[in-house]
């Protein structure tokens, strides 16, 4: 009797939700939305959006338009950058000294807030800023497959931002401080009251900080669906899996590893909130600390690679471009994308090493790591091999790719010596570790971020940013990173643990060193911030719609098209006191010298 | 068809994964062999099947991803990546209808020298520049640094 009313009720519930979905449909046509104002993009004909946007902060608020969408996500990465920046400046002035200036407690937030922070709220962001931007007019498609559920992944990133900084904003009202569980946030740490640490790690701000990090796995799903749909389904009628370009291919890869790693980091997080406040014992039991960390690296090792992917991708896209010839072995680069794609949800136990786990558990891993590992170095040769007989122009862009490979060879050689067991057993935990990953993450993916708002800064504000200083953050940024990171990598060989406010004395000079890196890094990176928010304003306007030259080698991208169309119809500028730009197909010398005579007068 | 897609051209593009594949393989083979540890059916088990389970994964996305690339290769116009829909890109190739038995053997064997169709054409658009090539290159140079430096500041 029990059962039939439930069944009766599920189908009522059924029937229910067919109806309104039925009503929806019928009352707007919820895939009609086109974009407005984007030049190139095709107006199909739906009577439903064929306004100018709401101007000022209603537009940012409201828009579904997929280069907006793409802008907001890159300021947010970019004060994200800022915060996680300043952070760890801080903790690196920390460390000058050998006890803690800051106080251990407050070393220990930012390290945690640092790690999340680049993490979660800097490195995804800036990627799904490229990826929007990008990839619908790379491919030829008029919008993102939902546009709505675009905006909807955006905005569930400030709130994550808020949440997992919380700590922060409330310790001074005196309420509860930041989480203090380092970005792993491993048990029995973490549990905090129910476990033995009872919440010395930051009570409400690490639940608080778990949210948060739901919220962000969350938005990050919801944009990773959206690509796939997109790439899939809206491709121009050109664009072949033969035709994608490798920056697709990427976002695509990485796409599909949000999409079965993020999910699991939201599970355990809840499975963790459960634990910490609701009686659960999922990681309190025999086991749960290896638990947690079989989860939290399932998440973990994939979210490496939904980092590097698309910067890989974004240096394949640009170094040939300024290399003056096709990538070579564009399709090896495809393929051994695909490879990482698959083989990086092999080898998350090689975090584990030390563990404790079974010998024979560890060296499965052990073999995957070394095979992930070939496809990596596949990529970078086919970058040297396509700067081999290039006619190399070493433009800002460029020398970030460029500081890519390089510095990208040193994170990934000092990452094969990890994966082999009896060498990790001795580095694990030291700052060996922390060298070889900051070589990629700040190294790399960083520097791939670089090169690539640096090269398409003209196609996002239609102003060229100032070379000089562009420059200027290169080097400050390369020679800032391999000192800070080289001394992190000889104190590991040195035996200094890695999460420490206070160190022996013999470890002070390297540190120094570090910190004299961290403050090189500081200044490059101030140096970037003024030329990018100066140039966005006052910068000199492009004039070309093929502002880098691309065409003279026959490596011009259809993005650019798109933009010397938006040059072309342009018909009013911002600024309202410049002339009107539409000599789009004027030589490049020309308009120099046209704009070279206005700024005479 | 099947045998059409993956011929050798393709499996030569394939050769990246095929050696994760292999190094797998043997690895697998080596657990087998060599048990230091003593061979336990659940513990043993778990330990191959870290490694059978992305083996398979990967065989199987190479496999789909190869048909998917080297079928439209076959039957669709390539361009150079991010080219398709520009007005000024020539196709590379218009698939296998349009390919005369000559260049489909210079394809696979500027292939074979671990080179790509694609390169082979572009480095011969090169070649073709002839004696020009050197004043060429100091002029596109110095657009290069007008282009980078279009954004110096006007102050």
């Amino acid at each position: 009797m029990e059962l039939n009313a439930q069944i009766a009720v599920t189908v009522l519930m059924g029937v229910f939700l067919v109806a309104v979905a039925t009503f929806l449909t019928r009352i707007e046509n919820w895939r009609s939305y086109t974009p407005v104002g984007g030049g190139g993009s095709f107006i199909e004909e739906s009577g439903y959006i064929d306004e100018e946007k709401p101007a000022g902060i209603i537009r940012w608020l409201t828009t579904v338009d997929h280069k907006d969408i793409g802008i907001l996500y890159g300021l947010y990465g970019i004060i994200a950058f800022a915060v996680g920046g300043l952070m760890v400046t801080l903790m690196r002035f920390d460390l000058v000294t050998s006890s803690s200036l800051l106080g251990t407690s407050t070393y220990n937030a930012l390290l945690t807030s640092h790690g999340i922070t680049m993490l979660f709220l800097f490195g995804t962001p800036i990627i799904a800023a490229f990826a929007n931007y990008l990839v619908p007019l790379i491919i030829g498609a008029d919008d993102m497959a939902f546009p709505r559920i675009n905006a909807i992944a955006f905005w569930l990133l400030p709130p994550a931002a808020l949440l997992i900084w919380a700590g922060f904003f409330a310790k001074p009202l005196g309420l509860f401080g930041p989480a203090q569980t380092a970005w792993t946030m491993y048990t029995p740490l973490s549990l905090g009251a129910v476990g033995p640490s009872a919440d010395a790690v930051g009570g409400a701000g690490v639940d608080l900080m778990l949210l948060g990090l739901h919220l962000s796995g969350v938005a990050a799903t919801m944009g990773a669906i959206n690509f796939i749909a997109t790439i899939f389904t809206h491709r121009g009628e050109e664009v072949s899996w033969a035709n994608l370009d490798i920056f697709s291919w990427t976002i695509l890869t990485q796409s599909g590893l949000i999409l079965f790693a993020f999910p699991l980091l939201g599970s355990a997080l809840l499975m963790l909130l459960a634990d910490r406040n609701f009686g659960t014992a999922f990681f309190l039991t025999d086991g749960g600390n290896i638990l947690w960390q079989h989860l939290f690296w399932f998440f973990g090792h994939p979210e490496v690679y939904i980092l590097v992917l698309p910067m890989m991708g974004i240096v394949s896209y640009v170094l040939p471009r300024f290399a003056g010839r096709k990538l070579f072995g564009f399709k090896f680069v495809v393929y051994s994308t695909l490879a990482i794609g698959v083989l990086s949800f092999g080898v998350w136990a090689h975090h584990m090493f030390a563990t404790g786990i079974d010998p024979r558990v560890r060296a499965s891993f052990m073999a995957v790591s070394m095979a992930i590992a070939i496809p990596s170095a596949v990529k970078t040769f086919n970058w040297i091999t396509t700067l081999w007989n290039g006619r190399v122009r070493l433009t800002t862009p460029m020398l970030f790719c460029i500081g890519f490979i390089s510095n990208f060879i040193i994170g990934g050689v000092t990452g094969v010596f990890l994966a082999s067991i009896p060498i990790d057993l001795v580095l694990h935990d030291t700052y060996y570790v922390v060298g070889h990953f900051h070589y990629v993450v700040m190294g790399a993916i960083a520097f791939a971020g670089f090169a690539g708002i640096y090269y398409w800064f003209p196609l996002v504000t239609n102003r060229m940013y100032q070379a000089s200083l562009g420059k200027a953050h290169f080097w400050l940024t390369m020679v800032g990173s391999n000192i800070t990171f080289l001394a992190m990598i000889l104190l590991g060989y040195g035996g200094m643990p890695r999460r420490y406010a206070t160190y022996l004395p013999q470890f002070a000079t390297l540190h120094q060193v570090a910190t004299l890196g961290a403050f090189l890094l500081l200044i490059g990176q101030i140096i970037w911030l003024y030329n990018m928010v100066s140039s966005w304003f006052e910068g000199k306007r492009v004039e070309s719609g093929d502002p880098w030259d691309l065409r003279q080698d026959n490596v011009r991208t259809v993005e650019w098209q798109w933009f010397e169309q938006k040059l072309d119809t342009q018909i009013a500028t911002d600024g309202g006191d410049e002339e009107v730009a539409t000599d789009g197909g004027k030589p490049a010398d020309e308009a120099e010298a046209v704009a070279e005579e206005r700024d005479d007068d | 068809m099947e045998a059409k897609i993956f011929d050798r051209e393709t499996m030569l593009d394939l050769v990246v994964n095929f050696i994760p594949l292999g190094i797998i393989l043997f690895f697998i083979a080596l657990f087998v062999v060599v048990t230091p540890w003593g061979f336990n059916v659940r513990t043993s088990g778990v330990m191959l099947g870290l490694m059978i389970v992305p083996f398979v994964a990967l065989a199987i996305l190479t496999y789909l991803s190869a048909k998917a690339i080297a079928g439209d290769e076959k039957t669709k116009p390539v361009y150079a990546q991010g080219q398709a829909g520009l007005e000024e890109a020539e196709p590379e190739h218009h698939g296998d209808d349009d390919h005369t038995p000559d260049e489909t053997t210079d394809a696979s064997d500027a292939a074979a020298d671990g080179n790509d169709g694609e390169e082979v054409d572009n480095d011969e658009g090169n070649d073709s520049d002839g004696g020009d090539a050197d004043s060429e290159t100091t002029d596109k140079q110095d657009s290069d640094d007008t282009a980078d430096d279009a954004g110096e500041p006007a102050a």
